[in-house]
């Protein structure tokens, strides 16, 4: 029998999803790359959070603050005790970009539907096309954001430099430095090419399968654990160019293998990258931080 | 196509469309636009040198066709369904651009996606992708126009 993930409660499947699209303790949220895929058809009753638009601080580079993020939980309808179920696009990549950011400012009741737009699709479930429904606006407390999910530059490079796991979801290219952007994506600018000295590679998507979905626990400790060598106890935080895949890996890590301490560089490539005086590994190996003092 | 105005008139006039609705709203009606881009004609699509016409810095799969033909643009593409934006912006180029005399296609220098005001809709890091978009359908036009 097939072992389970760590927090099989954060996991709800589609036909779940269907279930309890009405019931008014629950939230349905779409959070896509595509800004257009919610209007061209959504769950029915769901709402839109932009993972840009909305939980993007539009003049600086942060999250929105907690006053924005209880304004934004209000006009959804969504309380703190609300069930909020999150889904989208690409293997649910911005739906754990949601999901995070939720979890920064410490919302308790977090899911994501497993594989996202494509299961819904592919499990022949009605799509919507309504405008975007409205909820009555509920009270939402403002509450600190929780750095235990996050974490900043400066705490990057004491880890980094204490030689503590570090994983860069990227893809094989950019890890390397030969790449400074995603292959078919933007150049969306770094200065520097490379890794972060000391961490594992390993691409976000090795977690999902074709469907969209997670892959089994089994196979997630097999290339986590065993292949990588990562640690369940151990202090760890993930990577990726502005912390969206990342925050996926991070979901990954958190929820299915329970890890205790995991965070994410959410500043990623696109700030370490173009920081003054970082270091930085190029090539296929993790390598160090540690100054070569004495010759080999 | 046989839109006699020029690029430039012709982006004013949907510039206008765009700029008589809300933010929100303007997403609905570029997905109108996504939804009436024309299918890719059936002798492109078994092009042997298809890969030659994929957008390498658009995300999901684009691919673009883009001739000068007696002097005038003749533009077709292909977007992956799951990418409605691209698609609805791609229509929007295709609409700019077809059947235009290619010197009046390269007189058209402005940012259309600000100029549609999809930036507050969108966001910069959307915007870029598109704007790629832009970039290579100009700089293909320009290098067969210089070859003429």
């Amino acid at each position: 029998m097939p072992h389970p993930y760590a927090h099989p409660e954060v996991l709800v499947s589609t036909a779940w999803v269907d279930e309890h699209k009405g019931d008014p303790n629950v939230r349905i949220v779409e959070s896509d790359e595509d800004v257009l895929l919610y209007q061209q058809g959504h769950v029915p009753g769901a709402v839109r959070i932009d993972w840009h638009t909305d939980l993007q601080d539009q003049l600086k580079r942060d999250y929105i603050d907690k006053h924005a993020f209880a304004a934004l939980c209000a006009s959804k309808g969504i309380g703190p005790d609300t069930v909020v179920v999150f889904y989208g696009d690409k293997s649910n990549w911005w739906a754990c970009y949601a999901f995070w950011t939720f979890k920064l400012y410490g919302h308790a009741e977090c899911r994501i539907m497993n594989g996202g737009r494509k299961r819904w699709e592919l499990d022949g479930r009605p799509w919507s096309r309504d405008p975007e429904p409205t909820y009555p606006a509920t009270p939402y407390p403002e509450r600190d954001p929780d750095h235990g999910v996050r974490a900043f530059r400066d705490e990057v490079l004491r880890h980094c430099r204490a030689g503590k796991p570090l994983v860069d979801v990227r893809s094989p290219g950019e890890y390397t430095g030969e790449l400074l952007h995603m292959p078919d994506y933007p150049q969306e600018g770094a200065l520097r090419g490379g890794h972060i000295p000391g961490a594992t590679s390993i691409p976000w998507s090795r977690a999902t399968n074709e469907d969209g979905t997670f892959k089994p626990a089994g196979d997630l400790e097999k290339l986590y654990l065993k292949e990588q060598g990562l640690k369940r106890r151990a202090p760890t935080i993930a990577y990726c160019r502005i912390g969206e895949r990342s925050s996926h890996t991070w979901f990954v890590l958190k929820y299915l293998l329970g890890f205790q301490n995991v965070r994410n560089y959410d500043g990623s490539w696109t700030e370490w990258g173009n920081a003054v005086g970082m270091p930085v590994a190029r090539g296929s190996q993790p390598g160090s931080v540690a100054p070569k003092t004495q010759p080999q | 196509m046989n839109d006699a105005r020029p690029p430039i008139e012709r982006l004013e006039a949907v510039a206008a469309e765009f700029a008589e609705l809300e933010p929100r709203e303007r997403l609905e009606l570029l997905l109108e636009f996504a939804e009436k881009l024309p299918p890719l004609p059936a002798e492109l699509k078994d092009e042997a040198d298809r890969a030659a016409h994929r957008i390498a810095e658009c995300q999901t799969p684009v691919f673009l066709w883009v001739d000068v033909v007696d002097g005038r643009v003749h533009l077709a593409a292909e977007v992956a369904p799951e990418a409605p934006t691209v698609k609805g912006f791609v229509s929007i180029l295709i609409d700019l651009f077809s059947g235009a005399p290619v010197e009046q296609a390269l007189a058209l220098d402005s940012n259309v996606v600000s100029r549609l005001g999809l930036l507050e809709a969108l966001g910069m890091m959307r915007m870029r992708g598109l704007q790629a978009m832009q970039f290579y359908i100009r700089n293909r036009l320009r290098a067969q126009n210089a070859n003429r």
